[in-house]
């Protein structure tokens, strides 16, 4: 009766982390909380990232008073494109990606955007609209634009790289790929995909799309299985260095490979979520075991 | 579950001690166990003061018997030496209590003090009814007050038989009659007749005319006298009506609006259109019913001063003394074992919640609303609540602001629907009080916050497994037993402080995980079977 209801053949048996077992056996002894800000605000990690240069987009400026948003904004028009972000911001709420047309003009969503709209989205950000409530800042940055090699398998949207490290070892990683469902995101709840990785070997594996596994992404031909993935070297080490750059030993780095500059370090997460394990058909813990 | 050693100890010993302070007051408990589990307790003291008068002097009174809804006990007789008391055994099972005195032109005062245990009980109507014998033929009878045979008695009936199709409707149409007549605090002797006439009528006159109809129908029907117990002290009685309905006699309420029903604190003495206090006449006499509310466990034959002496240590004090009310002390009891239960839901089923007393506050406000309509009231108000944060969310106000005018909407709503149900009569729209409003208020605000977090169709989602984890606490909560439990055995806090230890360090799969990585379980079991 109790090992019923407590599971306790398949604890055994399965090599499977759960919710329980992330809270108590990675997050609670690896992640102390009062260094959750450094990850959770866009800010600061990225303060701790330029600081050990590792590489990720360039920070164009940080706005915290509506007093500050012209003159910020007028310093960043001498790029091309620039991503518009809340440091705090949950769900991906308030994120704008602004490119110039052929003309100069600023555009947003394939829609000219006015200077004054620019600024009240900004202003939004900083009352709080999207980090409830709460006060937050502005990150302006640099735009990434996404490295060939994933236009064969899917043309739209930001891919990026998953990658699970433990005491400064990458564990599992996966690639996430928007889909025609999923309106640019490349988020597994929203329809998005994920596709497993060979950790060893840096080839893509097969992919997930919450129900079933299959050899190429669900809009495409492309043989994913097997693929290499560029970079994988370069991904590693970033992951690696930060993995130590931070005072947080369990973390979900995510990572997107740019055209030009390679593999840039987008955000690391301390809570990481575990369908991860469903992409890649590994339970968490063999891959642990095997690392130590 | 791996538990450090020191603490190991320290939840063996914490269990030793709360189950070694349980037992000493298990056997005293067990062996008191109280089948009949009443749902109200009551001392009752009638109080009667005279002064006898030239010759003889009686008073007669009536006095309740046991039966299969009420319990009386500890009766306790004080008059002075000069009365002559009797009991007296009459027709239909009454029993009538007599005092007699030939010490004339005297003052004399009588206490008649008992205990009285009631339980409600309902009572199933069937459509039709079956023949009767011919031994009740007495309660077809016309009498001078219940003037079954005349003709406005006639005409009104043959009114209410019209478009019945069994016996059950022409009594829902007896009733819905007399329950609609305006009620008066009529003091008079009103029978059947002037009860029609005057179109207004206390319980005496609305009972009358009730049997009156059913004997006119040929259902044999009798007056009930008694009194509706309640903490204080009063001189008025009441009468009800019983319809004899295949060998069962079945109550009904025409003035309080109880069909087919009798609530717990009817104190049931005596059948008969019949007053319940009788004295020789001409003499000074005054009366009152001191009535007061006793403390009990519904499921112990033991009275408060032996729960007193139970050994170890119960809460039995805090209800004695009234420091907390009642109402209060229950909430605060179950709230750890609400709190455990969700911990429980949310840890090793995998439910997701607002909150962890969230689901049980719910449930303690559905006690006050009903299940279904509570339910029902919750998820109306929840889904308005989204509906009209939509807009708002679409004019970009900030979270408190439009938080603010989400609630302030939703106050005005449950005001506007308490004011609707009371105006006409919808009972469930009337019962959100204090209580339950702050809790929707709250839940709706969770709900709110998770729409803006997670998006509309996890809030949802979460929502729904909400609900289901209310409804789980409801069960277990609304078992009556589970307060008196609790108060009896407080220990059971410190269990359920180890039970919680065990929680916190509990790393198993929960059951929903289960469902989620089911496509890894199936390729581990493959992998073994290699």
């Amino acid at each position: 009766m109790f090992s019923i209801i407590f599971n306790k053949k398949s604890i055994a048996a399965s090599s499977v982390i759960g919710l329980n077992e992330r809270n108590i056996k990675l997050i609670y002894p690896n992640n102390p909380k009062k260094h959750y800000p450094l990850a959770d605000d866009k800010v600061l990690t990225k303060e701790i990232l330029h600081q050990n240069d590792i590489p990720c987009a360039k920070t164009y400026a940080v706005i915290e008073y509506n007093s500050d948003i012209k003159k910020a904004w007028e310093s960043c028009k001498q790029y091309n494109a620039v991503a518009i972000k809340p440091a705090n911001g949950c769900g991906g709420g308030g994120i704008k990606i602004l490119k110039k047309n052929k003309e100069g003009d600023w555009m947003s969503s394939g829609e000219v955007i006015t200077d004054r709209q620019v600024f009240q989205h900004m202003a939004s950000i900083i009352m709080g609209f999207f980090s409830l409530g709460s006060h937050d800042r502005v990150l302006i940055e640099e735009c990434i634009e996404p490295h060939p090699f994933f236009h064969e398998i899917y043309p739209q949207g930001v891919p990026d790289f998953r990658i699970i490290t433990l005491n400064n070892t990458p564990l599992m990683g996966m690639l996430r790929m928007p889909t025609d469902r999923s309106d640019g995101k490349a988020n597994l709840h929203q329809n998005g995909v994920g596709i497993g990785i060979d950790m060893k070997e840096g080839r893509l594996l097969e992919v997930y799309d919450g129900k079933k596994y299959s050899n190429h992404h669900p809009d495409s031909t492309f043989l994913v299985n097997g693929a290499p993935i560029p970079y994988w070297e370069e991904i590693l080490e970033i992951c690696i260095s930060t993995a130590k750059a931070f005072p947080l030993n369990y973390l979900g780095i995510d990572i997107v490979i740019d055209k030009n500059k390679g593999p840039q370090i987008m955000e690391i997460n301390v809570r990481p979520g575990l369908g991860i394990q469903l992409v890649n058909k590994t339970g968490l813990k063999e891959v642990i075991k095997e690392a130590i | 579950m791996n538990l450090k050693p020191n603490l190991k100890i320290a939840l063996i010993i914490i269990t030793i001690i709360a189950l070694i302070s349980i037992g000493f007051k298990a056997k005293p408990i067990l062996g008191n166990y109280d089948d009949f589990n009443p749902e109200k307790v009551y001392k009752i003291t009638y109080r009667f003061f005279f002064k006898s008068g030239d010759k003889n002097t009686t008073l007669k009174t009536y006095i309740p018997t046991t039966n299969s809804r009420q319990r009386i006990s500890g009766e306790q007789i004080k008059n002075d030496s000069l009365l002559f008391f009797t009991k007296q055994k009459e027709k239909h099972q009454n029993i009538r209590a007599i005092w007699e005195t030939n010490d004339t032109n005297s003052y004399h005062s009588i206490d008649y003090e008992f205990i009285f245990e009631g339980k409600a009980k309902h009572y199933k109507i069937p459509n039709t009814f079956n023949k009767l014998s011919e031994e009740y033929d007495e309660y077809l009878k016309a009498t001078n007050d219940i003037q079954s045979n005349d003709s406005i008695i006639n005409t009104l009936a043959s009114g209410l038989i019209q478009n019945t199709k069994n016996d059950r409707e022409i009594i829902k149409n007896i009733f819905d009659y007399v329950y609609e007549i305006p009620s008066a605090p009529i003091i008079t002797l009103t029978d059947a007749l002037t009860t029609i006439k005057q179109n207004k009528a206390s319980c005496n006159g609305k009972s009358r005319l009730f049997v009156a109809l059913c004997r006119n129908m040929g259902y044999p029907a009798r007056v009930k006298g008694g009194i509706i117990v309640e903490n204080a002290n009063k001189r008025t009685s009441h009468a009800w009506v019983e319809v004899l309905i295949n060998q069962t006699w079945v109550p009904f309420d025409g003035l309080n609006n109880h069909f087919a029903f009798i609530p717990a604190n009817y104190l049931e003495l005596y059948q008969g259109d019949k007053p319940l206090i009788t004295h020789t006449a001409d003499i000074q006499f005054d009366y009152s019913y001191q009535i007061d509310e006793v403390n009990h466990v519904s499921f112990l034959k033991m009275n408060s001063e032996e729960l007193h002496k139970l050994p170890g240590f119960s809460l039995w004090n805090l209800v004695d003394k009234k420091i907390i009310p009642k109402g209060a002390l229950n909430l605060l009891l179950l709230l750890p074992i609400g709190g455990l239960l969700v911990a429980f839901l949310r840890n090793i089923v995998g439910l997701k919640t607002f909150g962890v007393f969230l689901p049980v506050l719910i449930a303690f406000s559905l006690s006050h609303t009903g299940f279904v309509s509570g339910i029902a009231i919750f998820v109306g108000l929840i889904m308005f609540i989204g509906l009209i944060a939509y807009p708002f969310d679409k004019l970009r106000l900030l979270y408190t602001p439009k938080l603010v005018i989400s609630l302030t909407i939703m106050v005005s709503l449950i005001v506007v629907a308490t004011h609707f149900g009371v105006k006409n009569n919808i009972e469930w729209l009337t019962k959100l009080t204090f209580f339950p409003i702050i809790i929707l208020t709250i839940s709706a605000e969770r709900f709110s916050r998770s729409t803006l977090e997670d998006g509309y169709i996890k809030a949802m989602d979460k929502l729904f497994q909400t609900l289901i984890a209310t409804s789980i606490s409801y069960l277990i909560l609304s078992w009556t037993w589970l307060p008196s439990v609790l108060i009896l055995f407080p220990e059971i806090v410190l269990l359920i402080v180890v039970l919680a230890t065990f929680l916190g360090r509990y790393i198993g799969i929960r059951w929903i995980e289960l469902f989620r990585f089911k496509p890894l379980f199936n390729s581990e079991n493959k992998k073994l079977n290699f």
